[in-house]
């Protein structure tokens, strides 16, 4: 598990897997898309718009998991001088800013026909609204320090201080009495949503994983190659 | 013993400056004034309006008008070298973290505190109203000399674009915005919301000397 750590052990890895990834991610995007628009049916009461779920659930998952990767590197860049988790930070953040996009557009473009408006200030959107610009301002903030060992660092210290977030983004739907239905899958007990459903959204989730890991690896080999040639 | 003095000496050397740039904190105070003046004028005279939206209002600027005197927090000590003459005297960096907030809240925050209730005046807020206000700015002020702490000395080095500071500490006062709002405008269930004000505090207060000991620490040693 050291390419985990380890930028030059990462790059060896990174080789053997970049390509049956993006292969993989092609197959399992076709096979997604396909399954959510003709194999899966319709809702009984939202009709065919429920399909903007199989987009919409995997890359909220993804930005809270971006995020959440992010913590950890950060505590490991901070806690155990690992500097490869600076690397991460760096890297994959606009990564999370994107998904958590994908994630407010799609559920907007959902709340229209459903709830009958673009925007409700709940306690879920309005969490996830501040996430994706928590991604922005460390976006902003990698930009725009000119030292670069205060800047990753200080970075990691604002990710760790923003991870308040990422509880109140998951539990917002428990706590507060919101529009936004509260977990269906990922909750302690059985997932209540049916198995017609739940394949082609577990596809689509495997789909965005794998399209965040390519690009996430190309962003990190960039980031390590402009490390070792002092570009920034 | 040493240790109290040299902590009330501190405290001395933040009075002498703010006195002598007292301009300063009148200006922020003239600023939160002219701005309920501006939303006076752009949601138009009516009383009745007025005091439905005043106590938004109110902390709306206030916390406005206080993300304007970030810039002042660290910024000169860290230029002319203050802080690390105030660190090589026995002071670690929370500790002069927590010492600053404290002195923030001082002199930057309670001028606005004694400023609220002629704001309250102006916006037809009624008096029982005015105590809610007041206590809810008291912790809330303190919450936003935290993260004001943590955001200025993160933005030590930042050169180019110092405005993110002001972004940082207003996007994490969102939660205090709301439950100190709330305070105000549902009287039975006070005590619930003080609390979770309270507990806000405690963890951004717990957060601070950590996060803005260690930003100084770095910018300090990469100067």
């Amino acid at each position: 598990m050291k390419f985990l750590v380890n930028p030059s052990k990462f790059n060896k890895i990174a080789d053997y897997v970049f390509k049956p990834l993006l292969i993989l991610s092609i197959i399992l995007f076709a096979l997604g898309l396909l399954f959510s628009f003709y194999l899966s049916p319709d809702d009984y009461q939202q009709g065919s718009t429920v399909r903007i779920m199989y987009v919409h659930v995997p890359s909220a998952w993804l930005a809270l998991l971006t995020y959440a990767i992010m913590t950890l590197y950060s505590i490991a860049g901070l806690a155990f001088r690992i500097p490869f988790g600076f690397i991460i930070n760096t890297a994959v953040a606009p990564i999370g800013a994107v998904f958590t996009l994908i994630c407010i557009i799609s559920g907007s473009l959902w709340g229209k026909p459903m709830w009958g408006t673009w925007w409700v200030w709940d306690a879920r959107l309005t969490s996830v609204a501040i996430l994706f610009i928590i991604y922005l301002i460390i976006i902003f903030m990698n930009l725009s320090f000119e030292n670069r060992i205060v800047r990753e660092k200080v970075v990691a210290i604002f990710v760790l201080v923003g991870s308040i977030n990422l509880p109140i983004v998951k539990f917002s739907v428990d706590w507060w009495n919101t529009l936004h239905q509260p977990a269906t899958i990922s909750k302690l007990s059985k997932p209540s949503i049916d198995p017609s459903m739940m394949i082609p959204l577990i596809i689509m989730t495997f789909a965005f994983i794998m399209v965040g890991l390519a690009i996430a690896i190309l962003r990190i080999k960039i980031e390590i190659i402009s490390r070792k040639s002092n570009l920034i | 013993m040493k240790f109290f003095n040299k902590i009330l000496f501190f405290y001395y050397r933040e009075y002498k400056l703010n006195i002598s740039g007292f301009q300063d904190i009148l200006t922020n105070i003239i600023f939160f004034f002219v701005s309920i003046f501006i939303f006076i004028f752009s949601v138009g005279p009516n009383k009745e309006t007025i005091s439905v939206i005043g106590v938004a209002i109110v902390w709306t600027l206030l916390l406005l008008s206080s993300t304007l005197s970030l810039k002042k927090f660290y910024q000169d000590d860290f230029e002319n070298g203050n802080l690390l003459i105030i660190h090589l005297n026995g002071f670690s960096y929370g500790f002069i973290a927590i010492l600053k907030t404290f002195s923030h809240f001082l002199f930057v925050q309670i001028p606005f505190l004694l400023s609220i209730p002629i704001a309250c005046i102006l916006l037809n807020i009624e008096s029982d109203k005015l105590m809610y206000l007041l206590v809810s700015f008291g912790i809330g002020s303190l919450t936003l000399s935290c993260l004001g702490s943590i955001s200025s000395s993160m933005n030590l080095m930042n050169q180019r674009n110092f405005l993110l500071g002001s972004v940082i500490v207003m996007i994490f006062s969102v939660p205090i915005i709301i439950f100190s709002v709330g305070i105000i405008n549902m009287e039975e269930n006070f005590n619930s919301l003080i609390n979770i004000l309270f507990g806000i505090l405690l963890i951004v207060f717990a957060i601070n000397p950590w996060a803005s000991g260690l930003c100084l620490k770095l910018s300090l040693e990469n100067n």
